[in-house]
């Protein structure tokens, strides 16, 4: 048997397509160790090359949010560690200060004990959180929840119309099920997705909100963009700025929520 | 495997299945303190730390979506080793000095050692088909991306021109000859035991 005649009934094994008379050829050439080996080595080179081809998008779209995960990280991490050292910092001045002003006033100066200091600071991190979070955009502000109309598509279809009417009356938890059923049994359906995500995420179910905004970013349907627009109304919503802005950087001009958008990026400037 | 019961950790695994923002974050909170604490200590410093964890991830992401990595011990230890030893290996390779190893006193399971031992192998062989790929001519190259990726043989056929039967014949003779390359080069006979 030639190399050639032997790759193509490996190969024909793999794709499950031996003849019965080829599986007993096949069978034969395995008895030697040597083939058998190279079988496997064959087979597991199949499956690689299939998972590779076949996830490369999926691959990049995690290493780059792993890129921006792992950056978010550790600047904060950075942030962190300077606000340490220089509410250190201010500690000390401030009772150097006290210590130089005592002698030439020569007034009565209580001294705080440096307890008070901590107290002080955070006092003042409070405030400035307080007044901070009031120039904030909130999900509400910025969300506006489309109408789900699927049932003209001529079937009149029990769960089609429940998962309708659970959304349209904002009864998330149920349109949620609905919807669960319906991809069920179309799960590339993209309306469906989206909207599914949608009713998570009114129900701060983020994280598979997430998870199915993600899977629209990646297909190609016309909810490509307004599943990105979601995603970022999903940091939003929970309040992760630095992630929402990003997400919203990556919303092209001709995205229909293009404008919406540009507003956000305005206030969380 | 077999039936041993998954752990709660999986959920990482999945995360990193599904590209899932929040609990990729919460990987980082939790788990990356201990690797950057190791690496800073090992003459290295943040940003190297960012990079073996990130590629860490990648490789476990890598082994699940292929094998469909199943966890049975915690995602804690399983991952420090891998970080840690992709360090070593890092700065082994990146200086011919003798370098000093601050070893932690860090309890490790034989579970957990299993797991990351496993990964490992899995990340040898992965990187040792990928270099071999690379080496295959541009035609099977191409051969084989289009025949991957469109699933359907026929569409395949009906795209190059040709019939079934040539097709299937000469993506057949591409990945014999991947084969070849891959059982001729020096590193397989590390991995030979993992197929």
């Amino acid at each position: 048997m030639t190399p050639e005649e032997k790759y193509e009934l490996f190969e024909k094994h793999c794709s499950q397509e031996l003849s019965i008379n080829e599986k007993a050829r096949l069978d034969k050439l395995i008895k030697d160790d040597v083939v058998k080996k190279e079988l496997q080595v064959y087979k597991e080179l199949h499956v690689h090359l299939d998972t590779n081809f076949n996830t490369e998008n999926q691959k990049a779209a995690l290493a780059k949010n792993l890129k921006k995960v792992g950056d978010s990280y550790f600047a904060k991490k950075l942030a962190e560690k300077e606000t340490k050292q220089e509410v250190k910092k201010e500690i000390k001045h401030g009772v150097k200060e006290e210590i130089f002003e005592e002698p030439v006033k020569k007034s009565k100066v209580i001294k705080l004990p440096s307890w008070a200091y901590a107290i002080a600071a955070s006092v003042a991190i409070v405030f400035g959180v307080y007044f901070f979070s009031q120039g904030n955009p909130t999900y509400n502000n910025f969300v506006s929840i489309p109408e789900l109309s699927i049932t003209e598509r001529g079937s009149a279809e029990e769960s089609i119309k429940n998962a309708e009417t659970a959304f349209n009356t904002k009864n998330y938890a149920k349109a949620e099920e609905y919807l669960t059923e319906l991809l069920s049994e179309d799960e590339k359906n993209a309306e469906y997705q989206f909207y599914y995500g949608i009713s998570l995420l009114e129900q701060d179910k983020y994280a598979k909100a997430s998870r199915a905004f993600t899977k629209l970013q990646q297909g190609n349907s016309a909810y490509k963009y307004k599943a990105l627009w979601f995603e970022a109304l999903n940091k939003l919503k929970q309040k992760n700025y630095d992630q929402c802005a990003a997400l919203l950087h990556k919303l092209p001009k001709e995205a229909e929520d293009y404008d919406q958008a540009q507003k956000l990026l305005e206030k969380l400037d | 495997m077999g039936n041993t019961k998954l752990h709660t950790d999986q959920k990482y695994i999945e995360a990193l299945l599904q590209n899932d923002t929040v609990i990729l974050n919460e990987i980082y909170e939790k788990f990356a303190p201990k690797v950057i604490g190791y690496i800073k200590k090992n003459s290295g410093d943040e940003s190297r730390a960012q990079d073996i964890i990130q590629e860490t991830l990648v490789t476990v992401y890598n082994q699940a979506k292929e094998k469909g990595l199943q966890l049975t011990c915690p995602f804690d230890a399983y991952f420090f080793l891998l970080c840690k030893r992709r360090w070593l290996n890092e700065i082994k390779k990146s200086s011919s000095n003798k370098v000093t190893i601050n070893e932690e006193v860090v309890s490790m399971d034989d579970e957990s050692v299993r797991f990351a031992d496993e990964t490992e192998l899995f990340n040898a062989k992965h990187e040792l088909f990928t270099e071999m790929f690379d080496q295959l001519g541009k035609a099977c190259k191409e051969l084989l991306k289009v025949t991957f990726t469109i699933k359907s043989m026929e569409e395949v056929a009906q795209k190059l021109g040709q019939s079934y039967a040539y097709v299937r014949k000469k993506k057949s003779l591409c990945i014999g000859q991947l084969t070849e390359l891959v059982q001729n080069a020096p590193q397989f006979n590390q991995i030979k035991n993992l197929l």
